[in-house]
């Protein structure tokens, strides 16, 4: 899959955690963006667009990441879900595999690791 | 490294007002080292024999370095070894004060032997004992304060002393810690931490202060209190209490959770547990940075 074909949607309550994972995956290319500033605005966001990637912080105002996670999976077994958090412990890890996340990048936001996992997923496509 | 914990040195022992190294800390980055200091440091001369070469600079147009030669004071190999070596970043704070007369030879003397007595400096320093050498400089900043820490409210310190370095810059020196019942904000952002170290962490700033820090955490320069100078508040301390949880979660097997990030606007804030005030000086301002204690079982 090429990047320019792919819709990714970033939901962080952070404005700046949302323009630093933009920036890192506009070095790739150019795809559309779709943003979300909570866990229930992912999940309308996702019914909506139907994004290729989504990319989603654990704490979170509303509804947190692991719920989200739960309820995209719910509603499309095969969304494509990273975690981009700070609070990297092993529980939290768990959490987010076992309710379907495909992989956990543990914040602050190493571009390289940003980048694998974006490159990973547009190969396997 | 060690800039920030000489400097509280100094300040908690009397040597420097707040405002004296607040001026010196501002000047460090541009500050040229003079050969005397750099002897005095690695212990080659005593501060009278190099207010003697100063005197005989007076007298005579040479070099410090020669004039130390000739009168016996150095070798050459001292002075090449002197000239060669890295400047620890405390001395350039320590040049500072010599330079605009906050302190004396002598005095400078003293103080670098008291402070490398009590925080065990070493000369050649490896990543273990530099690592030793912050806990060591850790332990001292707090026995000077009433504030009684539990092991993981000291594990949160040390963290946060960490990523000041880490994501701000090293030019800075936390100032005593002290309880407080109530805080005036302008800039500030509070996180909440539950489970069995339930406490709630605020990190509050003018908004100058908020704009350079911002500029420093997301390498961009900001020139006005925008949302992305608010959230980089909010990101640092998302980011401080995160780490914090992964480290007690590797260490005691403790599993705690978030809450989000959200800003405080009302000014004071009136804190209801017992609350640590943690005042950081940096270069561009102050942080203020308060815990609040709202249960915690170890």
């Amino acid at each position: 899959m090429r990047i320019e074909d792919t819709t990714i949607l970033i939901t962080d309550d952070s404005i700046l955690a949302r323009k630093q994972l933009k920036d890192i995956i506009s070095t790739l290319g150019t795809p559309v963006f779709v943003e979300a500033t909570d866990g229930q605005s992912a999940i309308d966001k996702y019914k909506e667009v139907h994004p290729d990637l989504v990319f989603l912080d654990i704490v979170m105002p509303k509804k947190d990441g692991n719920d989200a996670i739960r309820d995209i999976m719910e509603f499309d077994p095969e969304a494509t879900i990273i975690i981009a958090s700070s609070v990297g412990t092993q529980s939290q890890l768990k959490n987010a595999l076992e309710a379907g996340a495909k992989d956990f990048i543990q914040k602050p936001l190493d571009k390289e690791q940003v980048l694998a996992v974006v490159k990973r997923f547009l190969e396997g496509r | 490294m060690y800039t920030q914990f000489f400097g509280n040195y100094l300040l908690a022992n009397g040597y420097v007002t707040r405002d004296q190294l607040f001026s010196a800390m501002r000047q460090e980055a541009d500050q040229h080292m003079k050969l005397g200091t750099l002897a005095i440091h690695a212990g080659y001369m005593n501060a009278a024999q190099v207010d003697d070469v100063v005197i005989h600079q007076t007298h005579q147009d040479n070099r410090f370095g020669e004039l130390a030669i000739q009168l016996g004071y150095l070798t050459e190999a001292q002075v090449e070894e002197l000239l060669k070596q890295q400047t620890p970043a405390f001395l350039s704070l320590g040049q500072v004060l010599l330079d605009e007369g906050v302190l004396t030879n002598t005095d400078f003397e003293q103080i670098i032997q008291d402070y490398r007595s009590k925080n065990g400096m070493e000369d050649e320093e490896s990543l273990i004992e530099r690592r030793k050498n912050i806990q060591q400089l850790f332990e001292n900043f707090f026995s000077s304060t009433d504030a009684a820490l539990s092991e993981k409210g000291h594990m949160f310190i040390e963290l946060l002393f960490n990523d000041f370095i880490r994501f701000i810059g090293s030019d800075y020196t936390p100032l005593s810690v002290e309880e407080v019942t109530e805080a005036s904000i302008a800039c500030c952002v509070k996180q909440e931490i539950h489970g069995d170290y339930a406490i709630n962490t605020y990190i509050s700033m003018d908004l100058d202060t908020a704009i350079a820090f911002a500029t420093r955490y997301v390498h961009e320069q900001f020139h006005s209190y925008d949302e992305y100078v608010q959230a980089s508040l909010e990101d640092f301390l998302n980011l401080q209490n995160g780490l914090f949880i992964v480290n007690v979660s590797n260490t005691s097997n403790t599993e705690l959770t978030l809450g989000a990030p959200e800003h405080i606007t009302v000014s004071p804030i009136q804190f209801s547990g017992r609350t640590l005030h943690i005042p950081v000086l940096y270069t561009f301002g102050t942080i203020d940075f308060y815990m609040e204690c709202v249960s915690i079982k170890e």
